[in-house]
């Protein structure tokens, strides 16, 4: 107790703050009053920062600033950051340039304003700045995935791979696999793509949203076992994963299991009551499941919530179609046809509702365009081919039916695995027969079979089709996917963030973005 | 001996949740006080446990160290400087076994025994520059003029940064010129020091683990370090820097065996130190800013400003991660000993306590305002006891009642509940059902029916544009000679109207002239001051404004159109024409 005949004030407490801050060590006799120190309040200011209670935090800051006259670093950071957090973002960026002034050789403040040049969508300069950053730093990974971000954004794909590749070196994390994943698909490279998620996936086994993101890519590869496997994952960690939900629905209906892709939506419609995907499928569900009228409400309600969705119309127009309701199913499959003008299948089905709308002229246009526009889909040859014999136009339902063999062929040699409906087949060697035999005495009687196989080869064909909607799925994602630039506001109006995490949630916003519009790209066909 | 805490528990429960009695509440306390700035402990060896609360004052003066007994404030003192922490522990193996009191402040920590100061620690100073003790030594000798130092320690400052910098050479470099006479010759004499600031607090036992055992201060700096000092002779047993400012210490171990400091930092890392520990790497990063630690046995949980609370081990990986409804403002660790029961309080901005026994949620205790400061521990007699300080300062005190058993894991993995509700398919009406079969009886006629109708409409629509193009019925002049634009606006409740009619030329340079409005309306609905109006000329670029009052002449609360005419004199069809449908009237006439 050595110390003791040095400092004890014997009196008791406010004895001890009369005699403040004199060193005891110090024989004075003109003592200066001890200087506070300028960073003495920091760690009130972080505590309050990080507990959100801003108010108490920038009065804290004014009154600190105030007192230093804006030379303390710490204080004027987190004013940068409660800026920043509230959307001043150009504000921010000024305060930070100050601290990196004060202190040019932290790099934080570089990282900081960097992230707010990104935030303001200045990524030429951000990243810039993140190189600066880095000549201070070379070890921080976070910087370098930032700046591969930049990179992304100016389209600079090679600088941005390299820059994800080095902060996965320095420190494997998910965000970087994400977006090196990211890269490789705006570049097209879905096999390099799904090789990076199977990595991160690797490496944390149980993020349902990369499991997600894996499970989409494998179907967009129409590997669907494996996309169904990590889909199947991403819901075993996350039963309520939306996207999952809704893409391992969409296989399940592939495969006519509606009962359980059912009570899944039923998960995904307590989470988004108004998903336009979602009651789209819902609604084929139920028309898989012969409950046609649940089935129009749900395709209405649908296509109420996205009236310009061309899919959701050509469901309708299908279903309609089954409902012997001819008229309404050639509405929708004009407004369908308006919005898609090259589909052939649409022109097939609207040939059919022509057909029994007794308006063979214009259903034989309508066949004409469709064989014009499909080279490979053999149901519409086929179905041509019922036409031209139902309408005694026999040489040209001979030729539809030889084209329709040539890509039944064509088919199978492509894909031997490919599943060719049965009731395709049946009605191709009925109509065959019927050629055959058929003279013109005979056709008399043949004729009204042939009305009703001729719809149901249709329906039958347009059940399966995960197939035509799958390969279509293209198109309509580029209408979302061409405008970068409104994702990009989106993703700047999201920004608001805490500080350090602050990529990942930029990321996630465009993610879903982007998801999003995949997803309606495979699923919402069926 | 008096025990006023344990007569007083009241028997009214908090908002449904009935394993708490609330045992005190005072909203006027005015603590402004955190987690790390509450201890309890029994000061005095009576058994009977006090609570120490560092409070902040108005967080510029007025900063106190309380002591409560029971529900009363027992002493208080003046603290110079802010808080930062308060932990108690033994310093010494003398009888009475009564712990000490410290309170970190700035860059001291004051030691307080039997509630009475008994020791002031400083710390250590940090090395400073040697051209800037230089420089002052030659200010202090006046050996050079003041003009020259200021510039003399701006060059260092730029060289070693700010931080770098003393107190003294910091507050120099910001004084206004008048004022630096005097603070020079203020200042110059006492030593020149660089200091640094204590940003957390935590103890570490010195060589034996019984709960009576002494015990050293372990303290994080601004500077990036980590002390620990030794409980007798206050010095430095062991020092080490780490990468960032330490935020929050969980520490466990013996000093003199094995001892494992987990520093959170404000660069969103966990931060490991052993005994022999010489360089440290982050153990775990958070990418978001630590709220608050604590350590369950061999786990730490962290809870987050994204709104998570995370499980890590100690060799940094991460167990379990939950989302919590609000942003957490502090946790606290809940041991219960008699039960072997260890959870975590969370306290959050919805005004909730929310209690996590692993990552499942056991219970919810409501408050009125939000926890900023939150103990649990042995207060007065009673062993759990929960003690809490709102936002507003008031204080409010809780004891887990003896029967109160929290039921673990009462989460089963199984299908989301969402799973058993029935979908929404909207219903459809019998009339739905009869348009389909209607449809399908008879689509042929009514899909020709509408074909016919569609050609219909389309030869109306095509008809009527082409005789609105003939006679000129559109608000823009189609003719390229006398490009004119007309819009024209009504104002007024009724009965009586004004019309403003607006027209521009919008050729480029040709003026139109000698034309004129021209009105057409019912005289039987509406009575116009004006029904002709003369335009003599339209410069081109320019908009003309005339007006006219209209009355309406009938209360029936009918309304008709008006069509406004621009007509050349010579001509009989008007160049351009604006049809005017007239509000209902809503006035009354006045009487």
């Amino acid at each position: 107790m050595d110390p003791e005949s040095a400092s004890i004030s014997s009196s008791n407490g406010p004895g001890l703050a009369s005699a403040p801050s004199a060193p005891p060590s110090q024989p004075v006799i003109k003592k200066a009053p001890e200087l506070p120190l300028i960073e003495r309040r920091n760690w009130l200011i972080h505590l309050h920062y990080v507990r959100r209670e801003y108010d108490a935090c920038k009065a804290l800051i004014r009154e600190q600033l105030a007192e230093t006259h804006s030379m303390c670093e710490y204080a004027l950071y987190v004013q940068g950051l409660i800026m920043r957090g509230e959307g001043q973002v150009q504000e921010s960026l000024e305060v930070f340039q100050t601290c990196s002034l004060i202190n040019p050789k932290n790099p934080d403040y570089l990282k900081q304003i960097g992230r707010s040049l990104f935030l303001l969508a200045r990524h030429k300069s951000a990243s810039e700045i993140y190189s600066e950053a880095l000549k201070l730093d070379d070890s921080d990974w976070k910087t370098h995935h930032n700046q591969g971000i930049c990179w992304m954004y100016l389209k600079e794909l090679g600088k941005a791979k390299e820059s994800f590749k080095k902060a996965l070196h320095l420190h494997r994390n998910e965000k970087s696999f994400v977006m090196l994943g990211k890269v490789f698909l705006q570049e097209n490279d879905l096999n390099m793509a799904i090789d990076v998620y199977r990595r991160a996936v690797e490496y944390s086994s149980e993020n349902p949203e990369l499991l997600t993101a894996l499970g989409l890519l494998y179907m967009k590869v129409e590997s669907y076992q494996k996309a169904f496997e990590h889909l199947g994952n991403a819901l075993t960690y996350e039963p309520t994963n939306f996207e999952a939900i809704l893409a391992a629905g969409s296989i399940m209906q592939m495969h006519r299991d509606h009962d359980v892709a059912l009570t899944k939506y039923r998960i995904a419609a307590a989470h988004a009551p108004e998903s336009v995907p979602l009651w789209n499928n819902i609604g084929m569900c139920f028309f898989g499941k012969k409950k046609y009228v649940a089935a129009i409400s749900c395709l209405k309600r649908a296509n109420y919530l996205a009236p310009f969705e061309w899919k959701i119309l050509y469901n309708l127009g299908l279903v309609h179609l089954t409902m012997q309701q001819y008229a309404s199913s050639f509405h929708f499959l004009s407004a369908a046809i308006n919005l898609r003008p090259r589909m052939s299948q649409l022109y097939m089905l609207l040939a059919i509702a022509l057909t029994h709308l007794e308006d063979p002229e214009n259903a034989k246009q309508a066949y004409e365009q469709a064989v014009e526009f499909d080279q490979t889909d053999p149901a519409i040859p086929l179905n041509y081919c019922v036409f031209c014999y139902n309408n005694d136009l026999r040489p040209l339902a001979v030729k539809q039916l030889t084209s329709f063999e040539q890509r039944l062929n064509a088919m199978r040699q492509k894909n031997s695995m490919a599943q060719i409906d049965k009731e395709l087949l049946e009605v191709a060697a009925k109509i065959w027969r019927a050629l055959q035999v058929g003279d013109s005495s005979s056709a008399e009687s043949t004729k009204s079979p042939f009305v009703d196989t001729q719809l149901s080869a249709v329906a039958s064909q347009t059940q399966t089709p995960p197939k035509d909607p799958a390969t279509d799925a293209e198109s309509p994602r580029q209408p979302a996917a061409v405008s970068p630039q409104s994702n990009e506001m989106a993703a700047v109006d999201n920004a608001p963030s805490p500080p350090v995490n602050d990529p990942a949630i930029l990321d996630k916003a465009e993610e879903a973005r982007q998801r999003a519009t995949m997803r309606q790209a495979l699923l919402s066909g069926d | 001996m008096e025990d006023k805490f344990r007569d007083k528990p009241q028997k009214s429960q908090s908002d449904g949740d009935s394993k708490w009695l609330d045992a005190h509440s005072d909203p006027l306390a005015a603590l402004y006080s955190f987690t790390q700035c509450m201890t309890l402990a029994d000061l005095h060896g009576d058994g009977e446990h006090k609570l120490v609360i560092a409070d902040l004052g108005t967080g510029a003066y007025n900063m106190k160290l309380k002591v409560y007994k029971g529900t009363s404030l027992m002493s208080e003192n003046t603290i110079i400087d802010l808080p930062t922490g308060v932990v108690t522990f033994l310093m010494d193996t003398d009888e009475p076994r009564t712990p000490a009191i410290a309170v970190a402040s700035g860059s001291y920590i004051y030691i307080y025994k039997n509630i009475r100061p008994y020791f002031k620690f400083t710390l250590p100073p940090l090395p400073v520059n040697a051209t800037e003790k230089d420089i002052w030594d030659q200010v202090r000798e006046d050996k050079i003029d003041i003009k020259t130092v200021k510039e003399l320690l701006d060059g260092i400052r730029s060289e070693v940064t700010e931080s770098g910098l003393t107190t003294r050479t910091q507050r120099f470099l910001m004084l206004a010129p008048g004022d630096v006479e005097e603070f020079v010759s203020q200042h110059k004499h006492s030593p020149l020091k660089r200091q640094t600031v204590i940003t957390c607090l935590d103890t570490l036992r010195k060589s034996m683990a019984d709960d009576d055992a002494v015990s050293c201060l372990v303290l994080g700096s601004e500077n990036r370090e980590i002390y620990v000092l030794d409980p007798e002779a206050f010095t430095v047993l062991s020092m080490l820097q780490i990468p960032s400012v330490p935020v929050f210490l969980s520490v466990s171990g013996l000093f003199d065996v094995e001892f494992r400091i987990i520093a959170a930092c404000r660069d969103g890392n966990l931060y490991t130190v052993k005994r022999d520990t010489t360089v440290v790497k982050p153990s775990a990063e958070l990418n978001t800013q630590p709220v608050g630690m604590v350590r369950i046995n061999k786990n730490v949980v962290v809870g987050c400003m994204d709104q998570t609370l995370r499980c890590y081990t100690t060799k940094g990986k991460k167990l379990w991660t939950v989302q919590t409804p609000a942003p957490i403002t502090t946790i606290e660790l809940m041991d219960h000993q008699r039960h072997g029961f260890k959870a975590v309080l969370v306290a959050l901005t919805n005004c909730q306590v929310h209690l996590y026994k692993d990552k499942y949620l056991v219970n919810v205790i409501t408050t009125d305002s939000v926890i900023t400061g939150m103990k649990f521990g042995r207060y007065g007699r009673e062993d759990s006891t929960l003690i809490m300080i709102n936002k507003g300062g008031g204080l409010l005190i809780k004891i887990l009642k003896r029967t109160a058993q929290f039921e673990e894991g009462a989460m089963v993995a199984g299908p989301p509940p969402a799973q058993a509700l029935k979908l929404n398919v909207p219903k459809k009406t019998k009339l739905f059902v009869d348009q389909t079969m209607r449809e399908r009886e008879s689509s042929v006629v009514m899909h020709r029916m509408f074909q016919h109708d569609l050609y219909r409409l389309r030869l109306n629509t095509a008809k009527s544009y082409v005789s609105s193009l003939e006679s000129s019925l559109n608000p823009i002049s189609s003719s390229l000679s006398e490009p004119v634009k007309l819009s024209a606006q009504v104002q007024g409740m009724g009965p009586s109207f004004r019309m403003n009619i607006q027209l521009t030329n919008t050729s480029k340079s040709t003026p139109s002239r000698n034309w004129f409005l021209s009105f057409q309306y019912s005289e039987a609905i509406y009575k116009l001051e004006k029904y002709y109006i003369p335009v003599s000329i339209l410069l081109p670029g320019l908009t003309y404004s005339f007006e006219t009052r209209i009355e309406c002449l009938t209360d029936k609360g009918i309304s008709d159109q008006i069509k406004v005419m621009l007509i050349k004199e010579d001509s009989t069809i008007p160049v351009i024409t604006a049809v005017i449908s007239m509000p209902v009237s809503e006035g009354q006439e006045l009487a």
